[in-house]
């Protein structure tokens, strides 16, 4: 008999999930633990698991279609007996959490003379697709002549909501308007080949976080160098250790300790703003964001509690959650919670940048490529290895006095890596 | 349940085989269900068997009859046409028997297990099937009520299946009768009245109401009624029947007529007053099911009862009492059942009336368009400007479009003539489609063809046919 499966919360404080990828199609078999679907959550693509083996019925959603979590994602038939009754339950819900999305339902009664009794203009397979859909037809507006409702007004009533109300909103309001409200819809004039595809996944995301952070936070970046050559000799002298331990060692877990250790005398940086009830929020725990390229973009795995790790094991454990990130497999646990981030364009060749913050944390550090470079020295022109930072600091909590200093002592410990000896605890 | 009384597990139980439960459980089934179809007579319930395909046939062979006798103002004389009422009730069974046997083994083709036996329900999901050996508990995980209706008796002219007899014994007379009483001119009494006027029958027909076909709409009425004369039947109005003596040879009826009290005599006298939902037998109670007061089930959109697992359809489910109806609403239950949203949404109900002529109407008429608000435009066309109907000798009627004044909405259609019942369908695939008069006038009907009358009729409602002059 038919089994609803529910999206379930794939990690804490999940709402909603979009469906990157369905490894079924209706009418496949599928056995219990087979993986039905990946969902897209803040950052991580997770694994959908069935629930049950039996054969899938329904898919309830689409690819790229968002979903809440709690709304029924599938339904299979399970051939033993058991609660059929639900599926209509769960449609009922389904319109209940639909129905305040789109206030207005008035909207009938000025629609001109629509006479007592009279019914929706669409053919019978477009209303049984409604239901399907889940969609109350009467709500949705037809483009057909005599506003018959079209499959594509269902589809596009299903991607966009409250269609019939925002038309209504929109004519009474200025007629000149029109135009230019219906020049938005039809998006610039192509004038060579093109390609379009949707903003989905992952990318939609990265979308959303940056525009967030950028028009939230008023960035400021200020940019330093720094004179890498202890560095480089105390990482040449740590290596052999490390292979010992098989530990692959980079610079990254030193900058993390400088980090760590600016953060300590400079708290306003490892801090958030709770915009809803205005107040800073200062963190006494430090757990770094690695910004990581991954074949789908942008992703920020967190290694949790670095001021209280060893070098070496930041070393093992930023190369394991960043491989796990980059093969899709790390847990939604592993991409959350960061109160700072590093982001290193410079392992791809970049020398200056200006990097977005991770909202809502208020500090990101860029680092740029190490190179060889000519330095003045004691008045005198050497060659050294220089390696670029960046900070980006939210100008709302941050002045650029703090930010300097903040970068100079980072400067400072990069350089001089024995001080942070002296930073240890 | 008795101890030791072990219950028969089936996915979805159907409970009788007519054109609401057999289309039910082959629908069910078509979508994985392990079904189990229990009817305690003949598949095909009442329309195929004892209703819908015996009385076509009847009424096609009289036709047949009458045609023949009547066709010498086009040159055809026939001489002494004999009628072998045996052989046509032969005929007539043949024809049935195709269509159960056709019925059985769609069941079979879609794995429907089919049991014979009378149903009665001992609770929430189980019944007990009484077949004529022995009695077997079903459980069920769905169960469909579909077990139709019966005549209607009434207490003043008891039924005896000898003299007084309803629509079942009269699809199947042993002889033609000299002189029959029908009491009831609905479309039951009047499609067989005709049938039989048809066939030499000395017809009566007495009617409660002021009118033949109560309901329908008096313009169509008067068609059929201006014919029926001259088929041998006559209609007394306003006829209360009081009662009726069947100890002589002949049986003699009593009605109140306009007041004064009037004995008609016949061989037989045919009560077609209306159909009684197949409800009361059935422990409905026990499966926690209430009748309304009419003894229909009440159910939701989806043919749901108030007991959750239990869908009832068809005649049983309110009226009106139509197979197409019952069909309909079957698959509606089946495809619930499978947890497919599909509900009850038809936005036109086709009756069909097998009068001479043919009578067919679906939607609203002129009256109930304005009661429900509209301002609506009746566009006829008439069958005699029609080639196709001149030219099959049938020109009497019209087809009558109804629609809206300003969107010219197709709201509903009478038709009356010939080929009606076949000419509604296009007027109700309209409806459904939301499609107006002028959708239908910019759609090529053939030449010659009785549709014609459609798009003629559809073109009226813009003031602009072709083929009459518009009002």
């Amino acid at each position: 008999m038919a089994f609803n499966f529910k999206l379930p919360d794939v990690g804490e404080g999940i709402h909603e999930g979009e469906i990157v990828q369905f490894h079924v199609k209706e009418g496949d078999s599928i056995n219990e633990d087979d993986v039905l679907a990946e969902v897209q959550t803040d950052k991580a693509v997770v694994e959908i698991p069935s629930p049950v083996t039996g054969t899938v019925k329904k898919l309830n959603a689409q690819e790229g279609e968002v979903i809440e979590v709690g709304s029924v994602l599938a339904v299979f038939d399970t051939g033993d007996g058991d609660d059929a009754e639900e599926a209509p339950a769960e449609k009922e819900e389904k319109k209940e959490t639909e129905e305040p999305k789109e206030a207005g339902t008035e909207v009938k009664e000025d629609k001109g003379a629509p006479k007592p009794g009279k019914k929706v203009l669409a053919m019978p397979s477009v209303r049984k697709k409604a239901r399907e859909m889940g969609i109350d037809i009467s709500r949705v507006e037809g483009s057909g002549p005599r506003g018959r409702i079209t499959l594509d007004n269902l589809k596009a009533f299903a991607e966009g909501g409250a269609q019939k109300e925002t038309a209504k909103e929109e004519k009474p309001a200025a007629a000149e308007e029109q135009p230019a409200a219906k020049e938005e819809k039809q998006p610039a004039v192509a004038q060579g080949d093109e390609e379009r595809m949707p903003l989905r996944g992952m990318r939609r995301t990265i979308a959303k976080r940056m525009a967030q952070s950028k028009f939230t936070a008023p960035h400021v970046t200020v940019m330093d160098e720094v004179d890498a050559s202890e560095l480089i000799e105390v990482r040449k002298w740590a290596k052999p250790m490390a292979e010992q331990k098989e530990i692959k060692l980079t610079y990254l877990p030193f900058v993390i300790k400088a980090l760590t250790a600016a953060l300590r005398e400079y708290p306003t940086l490892n801090a958030s703003i709770d915009e809803e009830k205005e107040e800073i929020v200062i963190k006494k725990y430090y757990h770094m964001g690695i910004a990581t390229a991954t074949e789908d973009g942008l992703v920020v795995p967190v290694v949790k509690d670095v001021d209280r790790k060893s070098i070496f094991t930041l070393a093992k454990e930023i190369r394991e959650v960043v491989g796990r990130t980059r093969e899709r497999k790390a847990g939604v646990e592993e991409l959350k919670g960061s109160t700072f981030t590093i982001t290193n364009i410079g392992s791809f060749g970049g020398q200056y940048f200006t990097p977005i913050i991770n909202y809502p944390e208020v500090a990101i550090l860029g680092m740029g490529k190490m190179a060889e470079r000519p330095v003045a020295v004691d008045g005198e022109v050497v060659v050294r290895p220089m390696m670029n930072i960046s900070l980006s600091i939210d100008h709302r909590l941050i002045d650029g006095d703090v930010a300097a200093r903040f970068l100079n002592r980072v400067k400072e410990l990069l350089e001089s890596p024995k001080l942070l000896m002296m930073e240890m605890n | 349940m008795v101890v030791g009384d072990f219950a028969t597990e089936v996915d979805v139980l159907v409970v009788g085989g007519g054109p609401g439960g057999y289309v039910a459980a082959i629908r069910a089934a078509q979508l994985g269900k392990k079904v189990t179809l229990v009817d305690k007579a003949d598949l095909g319930g009442v329309c195929l068997n004892r209703g819908c395909i015996p009385s076509k046939a009847l009424i096609h062979a009289a036709d047949e009859v009458d045609k023949m006798k009547n066709a010498s103002h086009m040159g055809i004389e026939v001489d002494g046409v004999q009628v072998n009422f045996t052989d046509m009730m032969k005929w007539k069974d043949s024809v049935v028997k195709k269509l159960t046997g056709g019925v059985g083994s769609l069941l079979k083709g879609n794995k429907v297990e089919t049991i014979q036996g009378e149903v009665y329900f001992t609770g929430e999901n189980t019944v007990k099937v009484a077949t004529e050996n022995n009695s077997t508990t079903y459980q069920f995980e769905d169960c469909i009520i579909a077990t139709g209706s019966r005549p209607t008796e009434i207490k003043s002219v008891p039924f005896d299946g000898k003299k007084v007899i309803s629509s079942t014994e009269a699809l199947s007379l042993e002889e033609i009768p000299d002189k029959l009483i029908v009491v009831g001119g609905g479309y039951i009494g009047l499609e067989l009245g005709t049938a039989y006027g048809k066939l030499g029958t000395d017809v009566t027909i007495l009617e409660g109401t002021d009118s033949l076909l109560p309901g329908v709409d008096p313009s169509m009425v008067r068609m059929v009624k201006r014919k029926l004369k001259k088929f041998g039947v006559q209609v007394v109005t306003k006829a209360m029947v009081q009662g009726a003596d069947t100890s002589g040879d002949e049986v003699k009826v009593t009605a109140e007529v306009k007041g004064e009290e009037k004995t008609y005599s016949a061989d037989k006298v045919l009560v077609a007053v209306g159909r009684t939902p197949n409800t009361d037998d059935l422990g409905l109670d026990q499966a926690g099911i209430e009748l309304d007061e009419h003894g229909f089930i009440p159910v939701d959109k989806q043919m749901k009862t108030k007991v959750g697992r239990i869908y009832a359809i068809g005649d049983v489910a309110g009226q009106p009492m139509l197979a197409h109806k019952a069909s309909y609403e079957g698959k509606v239950a089946a495809e619930a059942i499978a947890g497919e949203p599909s509900e009850v949404d038809y936005r036109a109900m086709p009756y069909v009336i097998f009068s001479d002529p043919e009578l067919a109407y679906t939607g609203l008429s002129e009256k109930e368009a304005k009661e429900e608000g509209y301002d609506p435009v009746v566009s006829r066309f008439s069958f005699a400007a029609n080639g196709r109907a001149l030219s099959l000798d049938a020109a009497d009627g019209f087809t009558q479009v109804i629609a809206d004044k300003e969107s010219k909405e197709i709201l509903g259609a009478q038709i009356v003539g010939p080929g009606a019942a076949t000419l509604i369908a296009e007027v109700v695939l309209a409806i459904e489609m939301g499609a107006n008069a002028e959708d239908i006038a910019l759609t090529i009907h053939a030449h010659p063809s009785l549709p014609e009358t459609v798009m003629e009729a559809a073109e009226g409602v813009m003031g602009n046919s072709v083929h009459m002059v518009n009002k």
